[in-house]
């Protein structure tokens, strides 16, 4: 039997209501750090629970400790101040971080609490990162007045901290590069500073890139030098499946089936035909399913609903085709490295299963 | 010579001030404010705004679009033919729309953004009326006909098919505009500078979308339209679409897109420009001599003159902290007076290296030593 369509989740859950008065109030000065740092440590207990409970695969701690992904990590770093909120969509705003001096990893950043999330559990959780460029992107730069020096540098910075989450037993590292589809012409220097983080990563690498021109950035993203490339599918109703008909896709994908922006449940066969779409180009072997995007946007219910409905649609598709649910163990593929295909016969063939790649 | 917004201002508060809008915007989806109450809180924040432009010395002003959700939507909500869909991003900034999508071919009902203008409008005369200032005109924005219907989908239709529907239902909304006494209409075009080289359909869909739409205004002399491209350069869209079009000025953005230098270049001595040449996507502190040299390039060429001539920042200043973005409209505004004194009062209150080719050639400005002349000529006669 052969395993596949492992269950999983981009990163971010909702925090609890609690959770985000107790942010607020902390900001304010009303509560201490060790109070606010019991309330995320019980939130990731309940998200990590959550995720056994419904038979999630490979599990993520919720990221109830984070704020905005990037500036999470610019508040750890050297050489950035953090600025005033800025409005992404909608009513979500963020604290744009901005570079001052060069930027320096001085201690580890997300390594304790991906300790205290896997010690819950014994099933794998992923290691969550901000990829270089993201972090890039999203600041204001008063320093470098080079796009490419400030990037490499959050490189060396972004690698050290994935060596240090190897080092801790990490099986599976996730470096977020939602910014990647954003600018055709930087998708170059998104694999170089990709190339910088993953360079002697033993474990198994994954970048999410999300709302962006994918018609234009494939098969280019295929350049980025990771084991998986998680998509939003959903939001674009699956239409991306097409190109890889016409280039093969490459790399293990991770499949979004539900929309991370959307009040509405989706249903189970709604995420059994996303499912099926996406089986029409690639085996199951290459496939982790997921939201489209991080959940932290939507209310605990509507992120658990979606979560369920996740689970649900991958069990009947793996009964009705015979996937085992076997956890892979987590290694670099032979895929990692290998581009995007000059033609379609270079290419076929070239989707390697995290077992296959076992030695 | 003046200096204006682009459109967008951010909606967040300055420093230590409270959030009423985001406060409000949840208020509102728990329920416990309905539509009215919202719109209050929009309103007095609108009326901030503009105070805080008109403080800063800016003299063309906008409602800082905080009502828009996004600049595609805050249209084509207002349209009959459209259903809101997934989420995309904005060109390559961090902030994103919502897609339309064409179910019939979009349709004009009713004024969309008149109220939102009349209300602007009349907080611009409180404001000035206020502080004993003539009242200073607001004017009026929207997403032009081609880069709507490029960033739709186009759903069972072509998109030929619905940038001409745009451009005849956005006519009409321009037109509603100008009736209601809007002094500029500013037509956002961003997906400009998305045709390339050897696009020549897309440029011919582009000329007959903005023929149409200027259509709808040509028997009103008093309408002033101006039509804004920013995220990038135009260049490609070529100089006979921008300027064969009754468009009475334009607004490029010179930092995404220098090469649209060559456009201004370009453009009839008749036509104003509006330099788009603070940076709006980054906090550091733009240089004053390079926006004084900017705007009295653009004076130069063609003869145009100073009083056809604004500054701007490159696009919306929604990307910048609420205290970063004050901070740039007011250099902007103070670079605006510099750039308008004439050049010897121009001397006296900036290094003339920066703007004196000559002194700069030769190397001889002496800081704080003798008159104007002297300073440029290094005390030479």
């Amino acid at each position: 039997m052969s395993n596949g369509l492992w269950t999983t989740s981009v990163g971010s859950f909702p925090k609890p209501p609690a959770l985000l008065k107790a942010r607020t109030d902390h900001a304010a000065g009303r509560l201490s750090d060790e109070e606010l740092g019991a309330l995320e440590r019980q939130a990731t207990i309940d998200w990590i629970r959550f995720q056994e409970e419904i038979g999630v695969d490979i599990l993520v701690d919720g990221e109830m400790y984070r704020g905005d992904m990037a500036t999470f990590f610019a508040e750890e770093m050297d050489g950035f101040e953090i600025g005033g909120l800025v409005r992404s969509y909608g009513n979500r705003y963020y604290r744009k971080p901005i570079a001052v001096g060069a930027v320096r990893r001085s201690h580890p950043i997300t390594v304790d609490a991906w300790k205290f999330a896997q010690s819950l559990t014994s099933r794998p959780v992923k290691g969550m990162l901000t990829g270089p460029y993201t972090i890039a992107d999203w600041s204001f730069d008063e320093h470098y007045g080079s796009r490419r020096e400030f990037v490499l540098d959050l490189a060396r910075a972004i690698h050290d901290e994935a060596m240090d989450l190897a080092a801790a037993g990490a099986r599976f590292v996730q470096i977020d590069e939602p910014a990647a589809s954003a600018r055709m012409d930087e998708l170059p220097l998104v694999a170089e500073a990709m190339g910088i983080v993953t360079d002697g990563l033993p474990v198994y690498a994954i970048t999410h890139i999300c709302y962006g021109d994918f018609m234009r950035a494939y098969p280019t993203m295929l350049d980025i030098p990771v084991d998986q490339i998680d998509l939003e599918m959903t939001n674009s109703d699956f239409a991306l499946l097409d190109r890889f008909r016409e280039v093969p896709f490459t790399k293990h994908v991770g499949l979004g089936v539900v929309d991370s922006h959307d009040h509405r449940i989706e249903t189970v066969d709604e995420v059994v035909r996303g499912i099926r779409l996406a089986l029409e180009v690639l085996p199951p072997e290459a496939i982790f399913v997921d939201p489209d995007c991080g959940l932290k946007t939507r209310t605990v219910e509507e992120a658990e609903a979606k979560m369920r409905a996740i689970v649900a649609g991958v069990r009947q598709v793996r009964a009705e085709l015979g996937i085992g649910d076997e956890v892979p163990a987590g290694r670099p593929t032979p895929g990692r490295s290998i581009g995007a295909p000059h033609d379609a016969a270079t290419a076929s063939g070239a989707t390697t299963s995290p077992e296959a790649a076992m030695p | 010579m003046f200096a204006t917004l682009v459109g967008a201002y951010p909606r967040t508060p300055l420093p230590g001030q409270p959030f009423r809008l985001r406060a409000a915007y949840g208020q509102l989806e728990r329920g416990e404010i309905d539509r009215d109450g919202f719109r209050d809180v929009q309103d007095k924040l609108v009326r901030e705004l503009i105070e805080e432009q008109i403080d800063a010395g800016l003299s063309l002003l906008t409602d800082g679009q905080i009502r828009w959700e996004d600049a595609q939507t805050a249209v084509a909500r207002g349209l009959d033919g459209f259903e809101i869909t997934g989420m995309l991003r904005y060109f390559d900034t961090n902030t994103y729309y919502r897609q339309p999508l064409a179910t019939a071919l979009p349709a004009w009902t009713h004024p969309i953004l008149v109220a939102d203008w009349r209300f602007a409008d009349a907080a611009a005369r409180d404001a000035a009326r206020e502080r004993d200032l003539e009242p200073l005109p607001v004017k009026a924005c929207l997403v032009g006909p081609y880069t709507l219907a490029r960033l739709s989908h186009a759903g069972e239709f072509s998109r030929e098919a619905l940038t001409m529907a745009l451009a005849e239902a956005l006519g009409q909304e321009v037109r509603a505009l100008v009736e209601a006494g809007a002094p500029v209409v500013q037509i956002d075009e961003n997906a400009l500078t998305m045709i390339a080289a050897d696009d020549d359909d897309e440029r011919a869909l582009a000329t007959r979308a903005l023929s149409r739409l200027c259509e709808a205004v040509a028997d009103l002399p008093v309408a002033h339209l101006c039509l804004a491209v920013t995220m990038g350069s135009a260049e490609h869209a070529g100089a006979p679409l921008l300027y064969e079009r009754p468009f009475k000025s334009y607004l490029f953005d010179l930092i995404a897109g220098p090469d649209n230098w060559r456009l201004i270049a370009y453009a009839p001595t008749d036509r104003g420009i509006i330099c788009g040449a603070a940076d709006a996507r980054n906090t550091a502190r733009d240089d004053e001599p390079v926006l004084i040299w900017a705007a009295r390039y653009a004076a130069t060429l063609n003869g145009r003159g100073l009083d056809r001539v604004g500054l701007a920042p490159s696009t919306g200043l929604e990307y910048l902290p609420r205290d970063r973005a004050k901070a740039k409209i007011e250099a902007l505004a103070e670079a605006a007076r510099k750039a308008g004194l004439p050049g010897n009062e121009l001397a006296k209150v900036i290094d003339p290296r920066a703007v004196d080719a000559r002194s700069a050639a030769l190397g001889r400005h002496e800081p704080g030593t003798g008159t104007a002349t002297a300073r440029a000529t290094g005390g030479q006669p």
